[in-house]
Formats: C-alpha cells, sequence, structure tokens
C-alpha cells in the first residue's frame, strides 16, 4: 500500500478514535511525602550540572524495598535506603557515611556486574565515572581496580550495558557530552562515547565510537527482537555539527558500526535527553519516547521496516509531543528530560512520564515548565494527567523514577530537581494518604537465570492476560542519567490473573507459567511454576532482610 | 436498523424517566407507567443510598429477587453485540451476532430461566446447562465440545451467603499463618514449612523462605493466593458478586458499571447494546444479597419411620467410610456478619475500599435463621458437607468427572471443588455436566483422592448403600411456604441437627 495512504489512514484510525470524547481513565492520586519522606537531596552546579541529575532506585539490602541513589552535581550525591512499611507512607534514610557520595556526580544505574546475586551501582560523573561493587546491607566498595574499568575523565551524562552472547561480564556503554578543554568549545565539541567490552571476569580498554554528538541518553535495546541488542543514542543537537541520533550495532566478536541511512535508519535531530521504551504498537518490537526541546518524539517503529530500522514519529497522533506547559502562563516550548513508561493507575495501558524543566536561563524555552503524566487509553492515545494526579510541579525537573517503593503495588514518584529538592510522591490510588485505595490489578515480576547477567539484561517479560499482552524488555539505561532494577511492574486491569513467560537474552523463550492477580513473582529459567514473594507486612518495616 | 434505534431512543427516555429509587417518594405508581413499557428493570439502585441507610435490608432483598426473576430485555441493555462472554471486557469483531447462542451465550434472559429447581434460587436440569470458555478468541463457538469449551451445570444458591462467609474466614486464616510462617523465616534467617489448615481443613503446606520467596510445591487445593473461591463448580469465584457480574455478563450481556463501564473500559457502552452499562453498583449490591440471604438448605428426614432409621444410619455410615474427609458435615462461622462487597474482592469486582461503608447483615437474624444450628457460644454451624477445597476427582479408573479438555482459571481438568450435598436432594441431577442421574452413580463414579471412600462404599452391602443415599436424600431446599411455616411453629417440627 502506499506509504502515504498508509500513513493517513492510521493517522486519520487515531485521530477519530482519539476525537471521540475521551472518558475518564482514572489518575491516581499522587500524595506529596517529600516533607516527610527523609530526602533532603538537590542537583546543583553550574553549566556542568545543566544536564544529568539522575537518580537510581534498587533494592540494595534485600528488603525487596527499592532504595535510592541521588545525584548531587555539584553536592555530594546520596544513598537513601527505603524504610517504609508495605502500604505505608514512605520513608527514607540517608546513609551518612556511603563511598557513594561523591562529588559531581551526574547520575547513577545499578546492575548485578558481577553475578554474585547483590546490586551494584555504575556511578556517572564530571570526572571520573565510577563503578561500585554491591556487598550487600547496601554497603559498597569501589571496584574500578578491581574490574579494570577505566572510569575516564569526561562530562559523563549517559550509560547502557547489555551482556553480549557468550559473555559472562557486561558491555557497557558510556555516552558523554562536550569537551570542556576543546577550543572553539562548547559547539562542535563533542566528547567520545565509548564501548567498553569484557575481558574475562572484568572489562576491557576503553573503545572510542565515532562519531560522536554529545551524548545524553543510551539504552541498549533489542529493536527488531534479534536477541541481539543495538544501542539507541539519543544526542544533543545543541552542541553537535553535522549529527544526529545513532543506533549502533554490536555483533559478538566485531567491531561495533552505526546503522546507516543506506539500510533504513533515518535521520533524527532532536535535543534528545531522555529514552524509554515499550511495546506501544503491541507488535512486539519496542517503540522509544525520547525527550527533546519542544515537540516530545515517540519513535515507532514502520510497519514497512522491512527489517530495517526505519521509525516513524507517532507522537502527534498519540497525543505525546507535550510541546509546551499544559499549565501556567508560560507557554514557551518545553525541555524534556527523564522520560519513563509506566502504569500508574494500573488499568492496564502504559502511561508516560516526562520530566520537564528549562536547562537553565534559556530565554527561548519555558522557564515555569511542568512535568508531564500521560495516562494511556485503551485506543493507543495519550492524555495530560499530571494535574489531577497531584504531582503538578513548576520546578526545573531532572532526573525521575517510578517504582512500587512501599509495595502496595502501585507505583510511586521520585523526581530529582535542579536547585530544588527532589520530590517524593506516593501513590495512594483511589484513596487518601490515611486510606490508600488500590486501582487495577497487578503483577510484578523478576526473571531469574543461573549463571552470570542473573537479571536476564537483554531479555523480555511477555504478559498475558485474556485477549491482551503486555510486554517489557529488560534493559540498563536509558531514561535521564538514572535507572532501575527490580521488580518489573505489569498493571492488568481487572485481570484476575495471567500468563507469563520469557524470552532470555539468548532468544530462547521459556514456558508460560501461571500467575494469579496482585502478586510478586520470579521466573526462573527451566521452571515451570511461578515462585511467589511475600512482602514483610504488618510491622515489619524495611529493615535489612537475615543475615544479608 | 431504524426501527430499532426508535425503539432503544424511547426505551433510554423511559429508563432515563425510571431511574429512581423505587422506594423513594417520587417513584411512579404502576397505573403511570408507560402503557406497553417492557423493561423488566423497573428502576435502578444507587450504591450510595445503601451505604447511607437509605434503603431498608427488606427493600434490598425484595429489588435483588426482582433482578433474579426479571426477564431482560434489550430494553433493559440485555446482549452484548460487541463484546465477549469474556470475564475480562473484551470486544469482539463488529458484525451481526445471534441474540441468544446456546453455547457462547447470551443464553437465557433471567437468572431464574435455570437457577429455579425446585424454586427460584435452586438449580438446574441438564437442559439449563452453560459452556464456559475464555472466550477471548473463540468467541462465537458453535459446538459443544469439550476441546472448545467447558459444559457446565446450574448449582443451587440456596445457602451462598454462608458459603462465602465460611470462605472468607478460611481465607483470613490461610494468609495469617502465612504470614506468621513468612515473619518466623525472616526473623530466623531459616525456612519454615507451615502447614496450612482452618476450621478443620487441610490445604498442604507451604515453606516460607527466609528471602520471601515461597515454596507452594506441597500446596493442596487452593490458589497460591491462599484465597478459597467458593464459587463455580472449579472453584475460581471468590465471592458471589464476583461471579454474578461474569454471569450476567456471560448468560444475559447485561454489563455491570463495576467492570464494564467507562472506569476501565473507557467507554460507556462496552457491549453495544445501546443502553450502556445496564447494572448499577446497586443493582448488583440488591442481586447478591438476595442470593446471600437465601436460606440455608436443610435435612428433612423421611416422614416414616423405616426410611427415617435407614437416614439416620446411613449418615452414620457416610462419616464412617471416609465420605466427610472432603464432603465435610459441618463448619463453623466465627463472625456471622455478611458484609457486601466482600473483603476478596478485586479491580473489576467492587471491593470495599470502594464503597463508603460495606452493607452488613447479621445473619442470625433473617427469618430463616432460627432453624440453623448453633454453638453454646452462639456461632453459626454450617453443615453444607464441603470443605471447600479443590480435589481430584477423576483418573483412569473412574474418568467420568474427568471429561473436560480445556482448563479454567489455571484448574487441571480432573480437579474439582467438593460439591455441597446440603441441597443434593432438591438439586437432580448430578455431577457438574448433571449427566448423572443417580445419587449412587454419582458416588461410584468418584476417582482420584476418593478412590478409598468410593471402593468402601462399593465394599458396603447393597442395604447400606441404600442408606446412605436415604440420607442424602433428606438434605433439601425447603419451598419458601415450608420453612416459614417451621419458624412460626405452625408445621411440624423437622428433626433437628445434633
Amino acid at each position: 500500500m502506499n506509504k502515504l495512504i498508509a500513513r493517513t489512514l492510521l493517522v486519520s484510525a487515531v485521530l477519530l478514535g482519539a476525537a471521540a470524547p475521551a472518558l475518564a481513565v482514572d489518575a491516581p492520586h499522587f500524595v506529596d511525602e517529600t516533607a516527610t519522606a527523609g530526602i533532603d537531596q538537590k542537583y546543583t552546579g553550574g553549566w556542568e550540572f545543566y544536564v544529568g541529575g539522575g537518580v537510581a532506585a534498587f533494592d540494595c539490602n534485600g528488603s525487596g524495598f527499592p532504595s535510592l541513589f541521588i545525584a548531587g552535581g555539584s553536592s555530594p550525591a546520596a544513598l537513601y535506603i527505603n524504610r517504609s512499611t508495605v502500604g505505608g507512607p514512605l520513608k527514607f534514610e540517608k546513609v551518612e557515611d556511603s563511598p557513594l557520595a561523591l562529588k559531581n556526580v551526574t547520575g547513577a544505574y545499578p546492575l548485578d556486574i558481577d553475578g554474585d546475586g547483590i546490586m551494584d551501582l555504575v556511578v556517572l560523573r564530571v570526572g571520573e565515572s565510577v563503578v561500585f561493587k554491591g556487598l550487600g546491607g547496601c554497603k559498597f566498595e569501589r571496584a574500578n581496580e578491581q574490574w579494570g574499568f577505566d572510569g575516564g575523565n569526561n562530562w559523563t551524562t549517559a550509560f547502557s550495558a547489555t551482556w553480549e552472547a557468550g559473555q559472562s561480564w557486561p558491555t557497557f556503554a558510556i555516552g558523554n557530552y562536550v569537551d570542556r578543554s576543546a577550543p572553539g568549545g562548547p559547539f562542535g565539541t563533542c566528547e567520545p562515547n565509548y564501548i567498553v567490552r569484557p575481558q574475562g571476569q572484568h572489562f576491557g580498554p576503553r573503545l572510542p565510537l565515532s562519531p560522536s554528538f554529545c551524548a545524553l541518553s543510551m539504552l541498549f535495546s533489542d529493536w527488531n527482537r534479534s536477541s541481539q541488542p543495538s544501542l539507541r543514542i539519543a544526542n544533543d543537537r545543541q552542541y553537535y555539527r553535522g549529527g544526529e541520533d545513532q543506533l549502533l550495532k554490536l555483533e559478538p566478536g566485531q567491531p561495533p558500526r552505526f546503522y546507516s541511512h543506506g539500510e533504513g535508519w533515518r535521520k533524527l535531530e532532536i535535543w534528545g535527553m531522555g529514552i524509554a521504551t515499550y511495546d506501544l504498537a503491541g507488535r512486539g518490537y519496542p517503540a522509544y519516547a525520547i525527550s527533546s526541546m519542544a515537540d516530545q518524539k515517540l519513535q515507532v517503529l514502520s510497519k514497512d521496516a522491512d527489517g530495517n530500522p526505519s521509525y516513524e514519529d507517532q507522537a502527534l497522533q498519540r497525543g505525546t509531543t507535550a510541546p509546551h506547559p499544559f499549565a501556567g502562563e508560560d507557554h514557551r516550548p518545553s525541555t524534556g528530560w527523564h522520560t519513563e513508561f509506566a502504569d500508574v493507575n494500573n488499568d492496564g495501558y502504559i502511561d508516560l512520564w516526562i520530566s520537564k524543566g528549562n536547562v537553565s536561563q534559556m530565554g527561548d524555552f519555558a522557564n515555569k515548565d511542568p512535568s508531564n503524566l500521560l495516562l494511556g487509553h485503551p485506543d493507543g492515545t495519550f492524555t495530560e494527567g499530571a494535574k489531577d494526579a497531584g504531582v503538578l510541579n513548576f520546578d526545573s525537573a531532572r532526573g525521575a523514577v517510578l517504582a512500587d517503593f512501599n509495595l502496595s503495588g502501585m507505583l510511586s514518584l521520585v523526581v530529582v530537581n535542579r536547585n530544588a529538592n527532589a520530590k517524593v510522591y506516593r501513590n495512594v490510588g483511589f484513596g487518601t494518604a490515611e486510606k490508600p485505595l488500590p486501582m487495577g490489578n497487578w503483577i510484578e515480576v523478576k526473571a531469574n537465570q543461573p549463571g552470570p547477567n542473573r537479571n536476564a539484561i537483554g531479555g523480555w517479560i511477555e504478559m498475558r492476560s485474556g485477549s491482551r499482552t503486555y510486554r517489557r524488555e529488560l534493559t540498563v539505561g536509558g531514561g535521564h542519567a538514572g535507572g532501575q532494577a527490580g521488580w518489573v511492574h505489569f498493571g492488568i486491569g481487572e485481570a484476575e490473573r495471567a500468563l507469563v513467560r520469557v524470552q532470555w537474552p539468548d532468544g530462547t523463550w521459556g514456558p508460560f507459567v501461571k500467575v494469579i492477580a496482585n502478586n510478586f513473582v520470579r521466573i526462573d529459567r527451566d521452571d515451570i511454576a511461578a515462585h511467589y514473594w511475600l512482602p514483610p507486612y504488618a510491622d515489619t518495616a524495611s529493615g535489612d532482610a537475615g543475615k544479608n | 436498523m431504524k426501527r430499532r434505534r426508535l425503539f432503544c431512543a424511547v426505551g433510554l427516555a423511559a429508563v432515563a424517566l425510571l431511574v429512581r429509587p423505587a422506594w423513594a417518594e417520587d417513584a411512579i405508581p404502576p397505573d403511570q407507567t408507560p402503557i406497553g413499557d417492557e423493561h423488566a428493570v423497573p428502576y435502578h439502585l444507587q450504591e450510595a443510598d445503601i451505604e447511607v441507610g437509605k434503603v431498608p435490608l427488606e427493600q434490598i432483598r425484595d429489588f435483588g429477587k426482582l433482578l433474579f426473576s426479571a426477564r431482560f430485555t434489550t430494553l433493559d441493555g440485555a446482549g452484548r453485540p460487541s463484546a465477549t462472554s469474556a470475564t475480562i471486557p473484551t470486544h469482539r469483531p463488529a458484525g451481526e451476532v445471534p441474540a441468544f447462542m446456546r453455547t457462547s451465550g447470551p443464553d437465557s434472559d433471567s437468572c431464574a430461566g435455570c437457577h429455579a429447581q425446585p424454586i427460584a434460587g435452586g438449580s438446574g436440569d441438564f437442559v439449563a446447562n452453560v459452556f464456559v470458555s475464555p472466550q477471548e478468541n473463540e468467541f462465537d463457538f458453535d459446538t459443544i465440545e469439550p476441546e472448545l469449551s467447558m459444559e457446565r451445570g446450574t448449582t443451587s444458591v440456596f445457602g451462598a451467603g454462608l458459603i462465602e462467609l465460611l470462605a472468607r474466614e478460611m481465607t483470613v486464616d490461610l494468609k495469617h499463618e502465612e504470614h506468621l510462617g513468612m515473619a518466623q523465616a525472616r526473623a530466623s534467617g531459616q525456612p519454615v514449612r507451615v502447614a496450612l489448615a482452618t476450621k478443620g481443613v487441610s490445604f498442604g503446606a507451604i515453606t516460607c523462605q527466609p528471602d520471601g520467596f515461597i515454596v507452594t510445591k506441597e500446596l493442596q487445593g487452593v490458589d497460591p493466593d491462599l484465597i478459597l473461591k467458593p464459587f463455580g463448580q472449579k472453584a475460581v469465584w471468590s465471592s458471589l458478586r464476583h461471579f454474578s457480574v461474569t454471569a450476567l455478563n456471560l448468560h444475559h450481556g447485561m454489563e455491570a458499571e463495576e467492570r464494564f463501564g467507562p472506569r476501565w473500559t473507557d467507554e460507556k457502552d462496552f457491549g453495544g447494546n445501546g443502553v450502556g452499562e445496564t447494572i448499577t453498583q446497586g443493582d448488583l449490591t440488591a442481586l447478591v444479597l438476595f442470593q446471600a440471604l437465601l436460606p440455608a438448605p436443610t435435612q428433612v428426614l423421611p416422614a416414616d419411620a423405616t426410611h427415617r432409621a435407614a437416614a439416620e444410619h446411613g449418615e452414620q455410615l457416610f462419616n464412617q467410610i471416609g465420605c466427610d474427609t472432603c464432603h465435610r458435615t459441618s463448619m463453623v462461622i466465627d463472625n456471622p456478619i455478611f458484609t457486601e462487597p466482600g473483603p476478596q474482592n478485586i479491580a473489576g469486582t467492587l471491593r470495599p475500599q470502594d464503597t463508603g461503608k460495606p452493607f452488613a447483615v447479621d445473619m442470625r437474624k433473617l427469618p430463616w435463621s432460627s432453624r440453623l444450628n448453633v454453638t453454646a457460644d452462639g456461632k453459626i454451624v454450617v453443615r453444607a458437607f464441603t470443605d471447600l477445597k479443590r480435589h481430584r476427582i477423576a483418573d483412569e479408573d473412574r474418568p467420568h468427572f474427568a471429561n473436560e479438555k480445556l482448563t479454567q482459571s489455571f484448574v487441571p481438568v480432573d480437579q474439582f471443588r467438593t460439591a455441597w450435598l446440603w441441597s443434593i436432594g432438591s438439586t437432580a441431577p448430578y455431577g457438574h455436566r448433571r449427566d448423572v442421574t443417580t445419587i449412587h452413580q454419582a458416588i461410584t463414579d468418584h476417582g482420584g483422592e476418593s478412590t478409598e471412600s468410593r471402593k468402601a462404599y462399593e465394599a458396603l452391602p447393597e442395604a447400606d448403600q441404600k442408606a446412605i443415599v436415604e440420607f442424602l436424600k433428606a438434605q433439601k431446599i425447603e419451598p419458601e411456604d415450608a420453612w416459614r411455616a417451621e419458624v412460626a411453629g405452625t408445621a411440624a417440627q423437622p428433626a433437628k441437627v445434633q
């Protein structure tokens, strides 16, 4: 079919569906618990810290509750241990003497590098980036030397990781921004990005990627379901010359190379700040929400891509352009940062968070620029819900994370702000702070396999309930300078049960496993039954678990 | 099509006029209802009115009875041309579909169309069987082959409120045992094996790991969520309400607002019936309460001494040969307060937290409650002859009850919930397909976990076998006039159950 006709029909179909009055897909209620959560963290600093400001969420003590590591920019970063109770208010306790409390941190990502079952942390910095080995009990030690990781001395703003086939150690992608020392900078002076491939049980030397275009987000993602993730890079057109967003092909044992326009890769020149991924079209291929200035992007693999990385943008027809503030008096274009797909009301229709905030004092762009919480509808469109949800805020947001911080089945929100305290919002569903009321049903899943890459990074979780299929790719990277590890959350609406299976990183599909709704389950490779996990209820607070 | 649209429009207008509480001062008197009106549901009940106590219990029940017996019409919204019968709201492709479809539904215009034996609320004959299937993909199946559907008989709902109360308490017990075991495992750093039992019924065991994971390999007869689901032949519905919402859509195309409404589907008329949500939350509460408050079946021993003696002897034998291992004679309810909506409902079925205040009924204060046995401390004894647990009931030697090829809600094909026998004397034929005509045959068809008891029955002399049958025949649903007469003391007193 003619591409123009096909596109027109698609736009018409979606718009016609969207043209009907949108009925209420309820926004959840978020309660602002910033004042009582125990988090006192601002992302501060000059030019080097206009970008970054990420947050990592992960269970560092085996309690099941995600704790937080928050970048501080020119201020020290901080680790906050989650002390919440199940379903209760969000409470965190700062670790005062942590080796993680470095300055010049732009962001961080959690992953289990050495396969010991304890989360490690990659900390991005202006200066030397550091990998920390998790010791359990939220203790960490620097591991650059131990693991042979060259942290460099760069303005590091992006990161992603994957396990290449046959490797027991991960491959890192390090994204760097502007070379501050280059003459004539900052325009046209982007620092090289790097690939760090393993050598046995430690890291090899850094390999520069050329060309590099001032990366602000990177994500290893299996865009074509080949079980061989490629590296998507969102670049900032503010400072590159002759650049664009990139897709890097990484084949085992082969030098990495960028997909070319001849191979179907379409030029995308944006102020790329954050990458989020979800199978939006329901065809089994990841779509990418990429933040930018003015129009936000939503890249979906074209139906006529024919195996090529050809993407079309569906932000307009789906209602995710969010080009300017939806509230307030400032109508100048927005600046987007962290993006994240998550089902905040558990209705089974994915939602999209976009952090917003002026770079600093860019006069052509909105200064009072609230972040978006776009609620997904059954017809694939989105509508703004931040105000109804109670998360309308005009701070200059950067990183963020939506995670089940109190193991209630509902995703709560932490937002990092430039020169303002991080915001903490507890999701209370239909209810109130005193009486949270759950919305839709949910299932939270962990995939587990023996040996290296225990968390199956590079794999997929597929969940079927009724006539619907939900898919989540297991990744490390993306967002804006931060990410999370742990339970993979699925909102499933009114479904009471689901069949869940994992496509493991090597492409092997596991069997469908039966799971009852409103539970935490682990899917083990080669096991036919789900392993249910019980949160520590009642008076058991989120302390260190057992003898960890 | 145009005429149908006109009738729908008129119907909509009529419903708009009629949507007001029936007990309200401004209710339309019967002589002022539109001439020729064919709405089966004259009004809708609002949950908020029930919560604030605006509607007396008697009138809630009466309205529920009206709904149960109503012959739903298209004017009420019966029919679901654009939806399947699936539990989760699921659209079907547009196209002409018959108003009634014997296999995939809608297959009836009234609950009482099938639940009618011996009276409304009871069971149904083989002719009233229904067909259950996932209906995500095979939404208009016209075959009764077990590869595509599961054929089920219509069960009685008499005493269902007591059954649900038992299930709720047993769930609380099991979850409490699980939580205690897990707390112990976490504190000690060692695995803790927890034998799960409640009200004398064992559900096997779980092992709680110190990292929070639960080993469920020894779990028996209940889902890993430990929620007892007493309704449905395979124990898949956790509450009367849960079942009713699904059944209304499946059998009648009457879509409940709480599951098919805009909150979850983003549509006002998911089923495409032209009326929109046809059952309000209040309507469903009334329908559930009507069912929940139906009298419990009772034992009506034969009048003549010979048959009575046989029945009493049969009860002794029933216990001696181990039938009561699964068909437990009785269980005790600790808290007789039936609240609606119930605590185990999840999204898609009204939950207690969705309402301001659940409606509460003391089951000891119903007109028929004086017939119930109570313990010395006033607790209700539910003599239902069930453990509410799933069991493997068939095997290669006795395969009759494992005829199905599809699983329902993850339950294996050879497993069913222990049937409640307290109404078996009124609800022939027997079996999940109502394809067994004698109690004797139903017993001898038992296999799997019940093999030992079945063999013990088969080893009995014929007279003893018949005594057991005579005992079971005495477990009956009594017509309302009979139990009202008994309560009023104007009828011969039935034999009291000890």
